[in-house]
Formats: C-alpha cells, structure tokens, sequence
C-alpha cells in the first residue's frame, strides 16, 4: 500500500466560554509521523483545543484543516479518520466490551486482531462482559482498544493513562510507543511519562 | 451504508433490552392510559367520534412519552460522541428511525387491542381502520425522530417534546380521527384517500427529516 | 432603511382614514372598521413566519458566513410575528363575538391562526430551552423549516375539516360584506403601513442584535 501522509493545520484558533476567553491565535501544522504534546495547567483548555482540532467542538475563531496527500478531507469525514480517547467519550455500557469492539470495527477487523488486542490488554476474560460490571481502569484499557481498532492515521489521546495502573500503564505506554511512527500523535497530559513519549511538547496557558 | 444502518439497529435494540426499564414504563404508560379511560368511563360506550379522539388522544401521549427516549438516551448516558464518530449522520438517523417506527407499532399493538376490548368497539370497516392506524402510527413515528434529536441536544425534558411534535403532527391527528371515526360508523366505507395522504406526509417529512439531521447532530 | 421611516406617516394616515374616512358597512355597522386592523395584522403574522423560514433557509445554507447572525434576525422575525398574530387573534375573535355571535368557533381561519400561535410557542419554547448550546442556531432553524413544511398539509385540510362563516377572500362582492371603494383604499393602507410598521420594527431589533453581539465583543478583547 502507497504511504499516505495525512496533515493537520490549525490557524489562528481561539475559543471563548461566553465572555472568557480559554486560548487565543493558537497555529501549527503537523504531519505523519510527528507527535505533539499538550501540556498546561488544569482548566487551561488542554482537552476543549484537543476536541477543536479533532473536530469534535467548534473555535470561536480560526479554521482547522485536514488534508491527506495534499486533497483536503471535508470536515464531517474526517472522524473515519482518527481515533479518540477522551472523558467525553464514552462507550455503551449495556453492551460488552466485544460488542462495543464490534459497533466501532465492523466486520473490518478479524476476530484474531481483536482478540489479540483484548489479550495484549488483559480483557480478553472479560469480553463477554457488560461495561456495567467493568471498573474503571479497564473501560479506560477498552476506550484505548476502540481508539486504535480501526489502525487510524490521526490519534488524540487526551489523558490516556488516567485509572490505569502500573502495568497497565507500561502496556499502553509500549504499545503507544510501537504504533507512533506513522502516525499523527495528540496527547494532551500532565504526566512527564506521556508527554515524553510525544516529540514536541505545546504549552499552553 | 446499509450495514451501518443495520450494526446501528442491532446496537439500539441490544442496549434497549439489556435495560428494559424505558421499554417497561413506555409499555405500561400505554396500558394504564388505556385502562383508565374505560375504567373512568365505567363501561358508557362513547358515540364513534368520541371514541376514535380518546383513541388517538392516548396514542398521541404514548408516542410523547416514548419516542424520544432513543435520542435522549445517547445524551443522558453520553454515547452520543461514541455514536457520531463511528456512524455518519445519515445512518443514524435512519436506523433510529427504523427503531420508532417498530417501537411505535408495538406500542399501538398494545393499546388498540386492549382499547377495542375494553371500550367494546364495533367496528363496521376493519380493514380502513387498521390501514388507518398503522399509517397514522408511521406518521407519528417518522415525525417526531427528528425533534426527538433536537430535544436530546436541548436537555431532554419531556414537555418540550409534546409542545414542539403537536403543532408538526396536528393534520395527521385530524385526519386520523376523522377516518377512524367513519370506520366505525359506516359499513363498507372504502375511501382510501386519506390512507395515501398519510404516506404522503410520512414521505415528506422522513425526507425533510433527513436533511435537516445534519443541521441538529453534527457540531460544525 | 430611510424608506421604512415612511411608517411615522403611513400609520396615522391608515388611522385617520379607517375611522374617518371609510364608510361603516351596511350590516355589520361601524364594528367592521376592526377589519382594517385584524387583517392587516394577520397578514403580517404570517409575513414574518415567512421572512423567519427564508432566514432560517438562508442560515442553514449560508455556508461561507457572508451573513451575520441570521438565525438571531430569524427569531426576531418570529418575536414580531408572534405578537402581530396574538393581536389579529384577539381582534378576530371581537369581531367574530360582534358579528357571529361567540368569540370563537373553530372557523378554518381561527383554526388556522391558532396552529400558527402553536408553531411560534413551539419554537420560543425550543429557543429557550436550548439556552446557549453552540448549535442553538440551527437547531432552532432547523425547527422552523420542519414545522414550514406541514404548512402545505394544513392548507390541504382545515378547510374540508371545519365549515366556514368566514367573509371568504378580502375583497369580495358578496352579501356578507361589501366592500366600497373608500374601504378597499383604506384597507389597502391599512395593509401597507402595517407590513412597514412589521419592517421597520424588524430592522429596529435587528440593529439591537447587532449592537449587542459587538459591545460584547468588545468587552472581551479588554
């Protein structure tokens, strides 16, 4: 398959909460193969630019481009293209951890691939399971699977490591580590840890 | 596309049946509505009109207290971002859709029967009745999918629905109970017209419906 | 927007000539002046739910920005137009007491008044309830278009539901209600000085909106 490299342009972007303003004229460009890291106080708009860029929340000013090979890739399109981590997203939990795998995969991936995923994260006993009954660290260990499921070229992990333990964190970690090159990396955290697996750290507020 | 529609339909009905409680009370709103008309009505028979605007009255407030529930559910229990990055907007709004419309049939199933039986309908034109019935029951369906999506974004609370679908479902109310009501008076009645203004507005609202949807679901 | 001044002189004339000038009908006797007024005011009711649905068409597919804040011009629209119908309905159903007998009977064009009232509380109550989510805009809008749509579907029917006593269309020659040349004149008037009155009032809450959007924007570059 021809290498496709994927680019992200952020201009100018400020938000605003009614009359505060959270960040203001914020522009870069990154593209495959480069990872930034948003680091800054709580309450800073690490997690409200994330979701700018990602699309998923609009600026108040400025323009957010996607482009791969450079044709741009419309707006609403661009969500096949990225896979998400973040508080605000959350999957259903009436059905089981295979299920949700299955709504966000379809029959793209094969059971082998998925199973390989469950067990690299220790679910694999607890697939058949309802999220109800899950605890915290291993809906956070499945929200990573259904990020990086459908092998997208764009990823925004805001906060991954939260409720993980030690070796749950070393296994992210690691796996972060094996899949970023070829990517588009976001993080936006406050661990050294993750921040230092980005290449640039962005500081804002 | 379509086996988008189809993974979304098998999602909505797995998590509806895991969690029966909305299932539950939209079910037992529709029989204690209508066991509470005949019950207060204490076996009077009603003249036909009458009886087809209790009939459609009841159905209109099941349809209220249940249709919405899809939506509101995706905010309440914040899967609709889950939802909106791995479906495109045209999806979802038909496999949700799909789902009223079969929720709303089941719940007439509940309702007409137990409404005939307790209230003692004679019905002279079976066949315009039940032809009435499940088009009208489309059109309250297909109508109310879109504001159900609009009252989730805007919270959720209950008596917005009814205040926005009333003013959109007002001529499918009127004709229903107009032909309901000769169904049971006329013997043989056989006007089929309505049957097809019913398709008519179900088919022009499901597709300016489907226009609009992007406008409510998708953050621009 | 000079010309819309135009309705300081427009609206006392239609005043002086509705009470002065034109005749009182033959039946209905000097009550039938309400006519300058409640169909004037009708009109503009539905002027404004039109001008709402266009800018609301308007917003959802204005796609670059080159407008600005049309869906808050929108709901201006719709403000006015709420308050012209309210006061048609309370005219109409004056008169419908003084010259039919009770304040309100179902007639098509009472019921048809009452469904427009219907669709405004709806999508207030929409507007409000949406408080400052982002999309309020469009999902306000989007309303609107969807409750347009079924318009066409009330034309279709209220008129095969509900009988009529109504004096069909405005001018007409008919027993009911003749209308003279003096009448037709000051109704047109009448029907002018209020679509400008609607305009003018339109354009006064607009340029508020206006206003209001760059003094807080200014408030926040400080």
């Amino acid at each position: 398959m021809e290498e496709k490299k994927y680019t992200i342009r952020i201009e100018a972007v400020s938000k605003r909460f009614n009359r505060q303003h959270l960040f203001r004229d914020i522009s870069f460009t990154l593209g495959t193969g480069t990872s930034l890291s948003l680091t800054g106080p709580n309450g800073s708009g690490k997690s409200t630019l994330m979701q700018i860029i990602a699309g998923i929340q609009s600026p108040t000013r400025g323009t957010v481009a996607y482009s791969c090979n450079g044709s741009e890739i419309p707006k609403n399109e661009f969500f096949r293209h990225m896979g998400f981590i973040s508080p605000v997203l959350n999957p259903y939990d009436e059905l089981t951890g295979y299920e949700n795998i299955i709504f966000s995969a379809g029959k793209k991936r094969s059971e082998e691939e998925i199973n390989g995923l469950l067990e690299k994260f220790q679910l694999y006993e607890h697939r058949d399971k309802s999220l109800r009954f899950y605890s915290s660290g291993m809906k956070q260990r499945l929200k990573y699977i259904l990020a990086v499921i459908n092998d997208p070229p764009v990823l925004f992990f805001d906060e991954p490591g939260t409720n993980l333990d030690r070796s749950g964190k070393d296994i992210l970690y690691s796996h972060i580590e094996s899949i970023r090159p070829g990517k588009i990396l976001f993080m936006a955290t406050n661990e050294k840890e993750e921040s230092s697996l980005c290449m640039e750290e962005y500081r804002i507020g | 596309m379509v086996e988008e529609i189809v993974r979304n339909l098998k999602k909505d009905f797995r998590v509806e049946f895991r969690n029966r409680s909305a299932l539950n009370l939209a079910v037992a709103f529709a029989g204690i509505t209508t066991l509470a008309i005949s019950l207060a009505t204490g076996g009077v028979p009603f003249p036909a009109n009458i009886q087809s605007v209790v009939l459609w009255i009841i159905m209109f407030f099941c349809a209220m207290n249940g249709l919405a529930h899809i939506f509101v559910r995706e905010e309440e229990e914040r899967t609709s971002l889950f939802l909106s990055l791995n479906s495109s907007h045209e999806s979802i709004f038909l496999s949700k859709l799909i789902f009223n419309v079969i929720f709303f049939l089941v719940l007439q199933m509940i309702v007409c029967p137990l409404y005939i039986f307790f209230l003692q309908l004679q019905i002279k034109s079976p066949a315009v009745f039940i032809l009435t019935i499940l088009s009208g029951g489309i059109c309250i369906s297909a109508g109310t999918t879109i504001l159900g999506a609009m009252v989730s974004k805007a919270g959720g609370r209950g008596s917005l629905f009814t205040i926005i679908s009333f003013p959109v479902l007002l001529p499918v109310l009127w004709v229903a109970i107009a032909t309901t009501t000769r169904s049971l008076e006329d013997e043989g009645y056989s006007n089929y017209g309505n049957i097809i203004f019913f398709l008519a507005f179900s088919g022009v609202i499901i597709a300016i419906s489907f226009l609009l949807f992007r406008y409510v679901w998708v953050e621009e | 927007m000079k010309i819309l001044k135009f309705v300081y002189v427009l609206m006392p004339i239609s005043i002086i000539l509705s009470f002065m000038w034109a005749p009182s009908a033959e039946i209905l006797g000097n009550t039938s002046r309400i006519i300058y007024f409640h169909v004037p005011l009708a009109w503009g009711g539905v002027l404004a739910f039109i001008v709402s649905g266009i800018f609301s068409i308007l917003y959802l597919s204005d796609k670059d920005k080159k407008y600005s804040m049309l869906h808050e011009k929108s709901y201006n629209s719709a403000q006015i137009g709420m308050v012209f119908t309210i006061l048609a309905t309370i005219s109409g159903s004056l008169w419908s007491k003084l010259s039919w007998g009770s304040y309100w009977n179902w007639d098509p064009r009472q019921t048809s008044i009452s469904v427009l009232l219907l669709i405004y509380v709806a999508y207030f109550s929409l507007w409000s309830a949406l408080g400052d989510n982002s999309r309020k805009g469009r999902i306000a809008s989007a309303y609107l278009i969807f409750a347009m749509i079924t318009v066409p579907f009330f034309v279709f029917i209220i008129p095969r539901m509900y009988p009529s006593l109504h004096p069909d269309p405005i001018i007409n020659t008919e027993q009911k209600l003749r209308l003279d040349f003096e009448m037709r004149i000051t109704l047109m008037v009448a029907i002018a000085s209020f679509t400008l009155l609607y305009f003018y009032l339109l354009n006064l809450l607009n340029r508020i909106t206006v206003i209001d959007y760059y003094a807080r924007d200014k408030q926040d570059e400080k």
